[in-house]
């Protein structure tokens, strides 16, 4: 109700623009009705009111209504109308067609004003304010229109303003092959539900969108949370959208790994491959113009990275405390920085960016705790990242870059991700689509690198779309770190069971890294060329069905 | 033997006459098309919502809601942006297309789940578009200049006398080797169109029904029907709430940013 009386509020504002749009009082069976109650409004409003005969759905009608009005003396007749109590709904001038959708929602004008004399139409039978059936019958073209010059909305038009909502409950199991390294359970059942809410006025230009998350794990407290993944407000301008509040941005072009992807802080207890973030508050400015598309974010409060519990599976072998350090005095409060400038050029597209602020890669602090047990610290440094993201097509290749250089997290120091995509339409003669994808992920830092698994890897998938009535899709690749026998094979399937239901599969598997048994000495555990060891009994499979509502 | 006699001989004498009436025919192919465009033309913007339903040969279907914006740009090919809705699990995944009059069109698909905005490639236009008969080529909207036409005959379809014209697109990247338009004498508004392979074979057939005149100018299929001519499977689109003279802006509606505001 607060969001409606805001809308109406802001949308007056701005309706500046002159119009010839008239108000409509009622539409009559009878001539004579019609006429009479013409008179009344005439005299009470001190304006002239004139009855428009009509054809619909091939019954006359006698519309009551005023003559063209300009905005002024529009609003000075609405005005005067709700005063009086009496109901109306707008008529514009170059969209009678389709009447339907634009009245006054007659709910905000259902009470008249305390002490104002409510006026009731002459017949109770035929209800004024009821809007009349659109005159746009399939074979019957409009009777007027006139093409090029825009429908002026009205600010009190719903037709201006949309709302929807929609959530999802996803039931999924997780099975791990064996069991884990400290013992933790084979099994895991989580549900998770996401809502989103919308509510757009002035023909959505201006906007909220209200999207929390919340999922229940049988095994990981840790993973049993609760996520705000988007509130923001949207305010867009002929060439700029301003969103102010928690929302989600990506950046990037490759597959396997997303490296220059920085705005949003990794929801890690969702899933291993990063691709499930946090909502980050931001103020965040998009301006299009003919040099491209400038984005300016200033990024107010900070995220901790969410890690799975000691019950938990694909854990690090440290206990990690909640209670983070950070470079900042300001830890959590501070406000950082990230703009991006991004292009394209026929077959060729381009992003350049910047970062400066807290890392969302922590590093972490070894500590010894009293009972002698070694846990870990999140520290997150203050950063400053400069990336580029580019993509280039050749027919059916794509070729793909991802590159950064970052100082303020141990020596400055750069990585980068090349790759191509090639993709084969209607394969197997038949509809499906094909995709062949190769990346090379490359870390100059090499196994020190501690806030990536990959620094001097190859992966290569293979990307299959069936393209049939249940949209089927896999994703199947291998991961391989080229100095050693490190391998991640990675799958990810999905198929639509019905309208409402999404039915998914996805699989890692690790392979050939150093395993350490539980008992390792804490400086074997560290040492960054064992980063996957703590992955090695984690292999599993996941089942997902997912509802819409 | 006289008919095969019929058919050596036909190119023969069809040869001796072919430059001039190859000319004239490809000049008249292009008049029938210049003139469907321009009727098309002038619409400034609208905005359409589509209900797809898919059928398999044995009449099992499914159903897909699609929300189309359209704006005509001053100097460049049209503008357009369509929203999925439905089925729930793609909804608030949206394709924008820029066509260019000459250089190759651009096209961009924006994915919700994870906010991510992915060029299309040119090259991949020919896939299935949302596992319908129709693929991404076949909905865009064509420019006048990307293709050669010629007139083949004066026919008739469904007591309608038409013409009948051949189309072929300059992009090498097009699926078809031809598509032949069964255009209505009257008012220049295809009601067939027959596509064919690289190996001549007629694949698909695209019928046009249910014709309305919107805003008084514009002549528009309610209803479009694609069948698969190799497996039996088909594709009705269904037209629906067509508005036109919305105002949209080019950068404000069908820009990069406007796409990552679908949802």
């Amino acid at each position: 109700m607060l969001l409606r009386a805001l809308s109406i509020s802001l949308a007056l504002l701005c309706s500046v623009v002159a119009h010839a749009d008239q108000l409509v009082f009622g539409s009559f069976k009878s001539a004579v009705n019609a006429q009479n109650w013409a008179q009344k409004l005439s005299a009470q409003f001190d304006q002239s009111i004139v009855v428009v005969p009509l054809k619909i759905e091939d019954e006359n009608r006698y519309r009551v209504q005023s003559e063209p009005l300009t905005e002024t003396a529009f609003l000075a007749l609405r005005r005067r109308a709700d005063s009086a109590g009496v109901s109306y709904w707008r008529l514009y001038k170059d969209a009678s067609e389709s009447l339907t959708d634009k009245r006054t929602n007659s709910a905000i004008r259902s009470t008249p004003p305390l002490g104002a004399p409510r006026l009731q139409p002459p017949s109770p039978v035929e209800t004024p304010a009821r809007p009349e059936p659109s005159t746009q019958q399939r074979n019957q073209p409009a009777q007027q229109s006139t093409v090029n010059s825009s429908t002026l909305r009205g600010p009190e038009s719903p037709a201006g303003s949309s709302a929807d909502m929609q959530w999802d409950l996803g039931l999924q199991t997780r099975s791990f092959f064996s069991e884990g390294t400290f013992g933790q359970d084979q099994f895991e059942a989580s549900a998770s539900v996401e809502f989103q809410y919308y509510r757009g006025w002035q023909d959505d230009r201006r906007s909220i969108t209200v999207s929390p998350f919340l999922r229940v794990d049988s095994a990981d407290p840790e993973r049993t949370h609760a996520d705000l993944r988007e509130f923001f407000v949207s305010s867009v301008g002929d060439n700029w959208d301003l969103h102010v509040g928690a929302k989600r941005v990506f950046w990037g072009v490759t597959e396997f790994h997303h490296l220059v992807d920085i705005v949003n802080q990794t929801d890690l207890v969702e899933n291993l491959d990063t691709e499930d973030k946090l909502g980050q508050p931001m103020v965040h400015l998009s301006l299009i113009r003919a040099w491209g598309v400038l984005d300016l974010m200033l990024l107010t409060g900070f995220r901790e990275r969410t890690f799975p519990g000691s019950d938990g599976r694909l854990r690090v072998p440290f206990k990690i405390l909640d209670d983070a350090e950070y470079e900042s005095g300001a830890e959590q409060l501070r406000t950082d920085v990230a703009l991006r400038w991004s292009h394209y050029l026929g077959p060729f597209e381009v992003g350049v960016h910047h970062f400066s602020g807290t890392s969302r890669d922590p590093s972490f602090i070894p500590l010894v705790a009293p009972n002698n047990e070694v846990v870990l610290q999140p520290f997150y440094p203050v950063i400053d990242q400069t990336g580029v993201d580019a993509q280039l097509f050749v027919g059916d290749w794509a070729f793909k870059l991802e590159g950064l250089s970052r100082s303020g997290q141990g020596d400055r120091y750069a990585a980068a991700n090349v790759g191509f995509e090639r993709t084969f339409v209607r394969v197997f003669d038949s509809g499906a689509d094909f995709g062949l994808i190769g990346e090379y992920l490359y870390d100059e830092r090499g196994d020190d690198a501690f806030n990536t698994l990959f620094e001097n890897d190859v992966a290569i998938g293979g990307r299959l779309s069936l393209n049939d009535f249940a949209d089927t899709k896999a994703l199947l690749g291998v991961i391989a770190d080229v100095n050693n026998n490190d391998y991640l094979l990675t799958l990810e399937a999905s198929r639509r069971l019905s309208n409402s239901w999404l039915f998914s599969i996805e699989g890692r598997f690790f392979t050939g890294g150093n395993k350490l048994p539980p008992d390792a000495p804490a400086q074997d555990v560290l040492d960054p060329g064992n980063k996957t060891a703590w992955l090695q009994d984690d292999d599993y499979l996941q089942v997902e069905f997912k509802k819409f509502f | 033997m006289t008919g095969l006699l019929l058919v050596l001989t036909l190119p023969v004498t069809g040869a001796t006459k072919t430059v001039d009436s190859l000319a004239a025919a490809q000049a008249k192919g292009l008049q029938i098309f210049t003139e469907a465009d321009q009727r098309q033309s002038g619409y400034g913007d609208m905005e359409v919502a589509l209900t797809m339903i898919l059928r398999t040969a044995k009449g099992t279907e499914t159903e897909r809601k699609l929300n189309i914006r359209q704006m005509e740009m001053p100097d460049d090919g049209d503008r357009v942006l369509i929203e999925f809705e439905s089925p729930a699990d793609i909804r608030g995944t949206a394709l924008l297309s820029h066509a260019h009059k000459t250089a190759d069109d651009d096209q961009w698909l924006f994915l919700p789940a994870l906010q991510r905005t992915k060029k299309v490639a040119l090259k991949n236009r020919n896939g299935a578009f949302l596992g319908s008969e129709f693929t991404f080529e076949d909905l865009a909207v064509p420019e006048l200049e990307k293709y050669d036409y010629l007139y083949l005959r004066d026919d008739v379809l469904d007591d309608m006398p038409v013409f009948v014209v051949q189309r072929i697109a300059r992009s090498k990247y097009s699926g078809y080797s031809r598509e032949v338009f069964w255009i209505d004498q009257e008012h220049f508004r295809p009601q067939q169109v027959e596509y064919f392979d690289a190996e001549d074979r007629q694949t698909k057939l695209l019928r046009f029904s249910d014709y309305q005149l919107h805003a008084d100018r514009f002549w528009k299929a309610g209803h479009m029907s694609m069948s698969n001519l190799e497996t039996g499977k088909s594709t009705d689109l269904i037209w629906h709430d067509y508005r036109f003279g919305i105002g949209f802006q080019s950068d404000r509606d069908f820009s990069i940013i406007a796409l990552r505001r679908s949802r």
